[in-house]
């Protein structure tokens, strides 16, 4: 990010001697210097296998207005590995042994992806 | 004294064996409705427990068969109930179980939702997610879930009530419009010991027949539902709950060998 506002910078500095710096100039600097904000996607896979369709989905978006959406039963991508090609990133895979295999009681939805992305502005 | 007569087949059982729940579209009278729509929110326990209520809702004949049908002769008939109301919009209430969800594979207590008006999906209707109601889950630790791949919005006709085994997950929807939400909740108990006697064609107890998966539902966690709903209906008709899987029915090969 540094290295972005000394190139704004610099850019700027000559807008200035010319006189043909405005307010949009402005608004960049603002959204470079704004901290990146990570946005966190739970993804529910139906396997360990990042290429399993998922189960569920659940995206918290911080820099938004937490506002009502109906409900969906189209997923935001047809598996893990998906996302990750769009950009996102892996920041807890789901540990075999939180998945026993003993009994006949299904409890918490598996398998459990948490990714991340990290966003400019807002 | 009037005899409650059992609705469900063997089939019917079996698919809230599976699901966990039954919907009986628009059944209640057009002007019971219209009257409950005008309660208050919060609790209305003496306003259940009246004759009206008792007579138009509890004692509906499709409402009471369906409890009768999984709750056996003499079921409790709940006393008190809630208006669970919402009026502006919101994000919707986060996934949760009443109650202690998975727990034994007894059907002891029915929770009950009558909608006494047509409900949109723009107005935030109950969602369930069927099968969920043998996870056992602490309720607060599903609050992050989101979609979930075979999770049904309740959009109903007015005059809905949907029966549902306790401890089913389940939720209001995201609410996106102003329009008043109601939904009356209540709960069936039951006092009998289990036997097979909702509506049946023959005496023999037929073998439990599996229903499909459901969307959400892993391969192992499909096989965890199969045994434990053969259970369920075992348990139901009053059986031994250990039931007997395929590989146990196979046959020491000494006793093979020589014949």
């Amino acid at each position: 990010m540094q290295a972005a506002i000394k190139q704004w910078l610099a850019s700027s500095r000559q807008k200035l001697a010319s006189g043909t710096l405005i307010d949009a100039d402005l608004n960049q600097l603002q959204e470079l210097a704004t901290e990146p904000r990570q946005l966190v996607l739970y993804l529910y896979s139906k396997s360990s296998n990042m290429r399993s369709t998922l189960a569920s989905w659940m995206l918290y978006d911080a820099t938004k207005p937490q506002e009502p959406a109906l409900p969906s039963q189209t997923p935001p991508y047809d598996s893990v590995l998906a996302a990750v090609a769009d950009g996102w990133r892996i920041v807890q895979f789901p540990d075999a042994k939180l998945y026993a295999y003993q009994g006949v009681d299904n409890d918490y939805l598996s398998f459990e992806f948490i990714l991340e992305r990290m966003v400019q502005g807002a | 004294m009037a005899t409650i007569e059992p609705t469900l087949d063997d089939d019917g059982v079996m698919d809230f064996v599976a699901s966990g729940h039954v919907v009986l579209e628009g059944i209640i009278d057009e002007a019971f409705n219209q009257h409950c729509n005008e309660l208050d929110g919060g609790n209305i326990d003496a306003f259940v427990a009246g004759d009206d209520f008792t007579n138009a809702v509890l004692l509906h004949p499709q409402v009471s068969g369906v409890v009768r049908s999984l709750l056996g002769e003499d079921f409790l008939v709940p006393a008190g109930g809630h208006h669970h109301v919402f009026e502006k919009p919101h994000l919707g209430q986060t996934w949760h179980s009443d109650g202690l969800s998975g727990s034994g594979f007894d059907v002891t207590e029915l929770q009950c939702y009558y909608y006494p008006h047509k409900v949109a999906v723009e107005d935030g209707p109950t969602m369930i997610l069927p099968g969920s109601h043998c996870r056992a889950v602490d309720r607060e630790a599903i609050a992050h879930y989101g979609d979930i791949m075979g999770q049904v919005s309740l959009t109903v006709p007015a005059g809905t009530v949907a029966l549902t085994r306790y401890g089913i997950w389940h939720k209001a929807g995201p609410k996106t419009n102003d329009r008043r939400r109601g939904m009356i909740k209540f709960s069936y108990h039951r006092q009998a010991e289990p036997v097979r006697d909702w509506r049946v064609d023959f005496d023999e107890i037929p073998a439990y027949r599996d229903r499909p998966r459901f969307a959400y539902v892993s391969e192992v966690e499909s096989y965890r539902d199969r045994v434990r709903r053969m259970r369920t209906w075992n348990w139901l008709c009053g059986q031994d709950t250990d039931v007997e899987l395929r590989w146990e029915k196979s046959r020491p090969v000494s006793q093979l060998a020589g014949a």
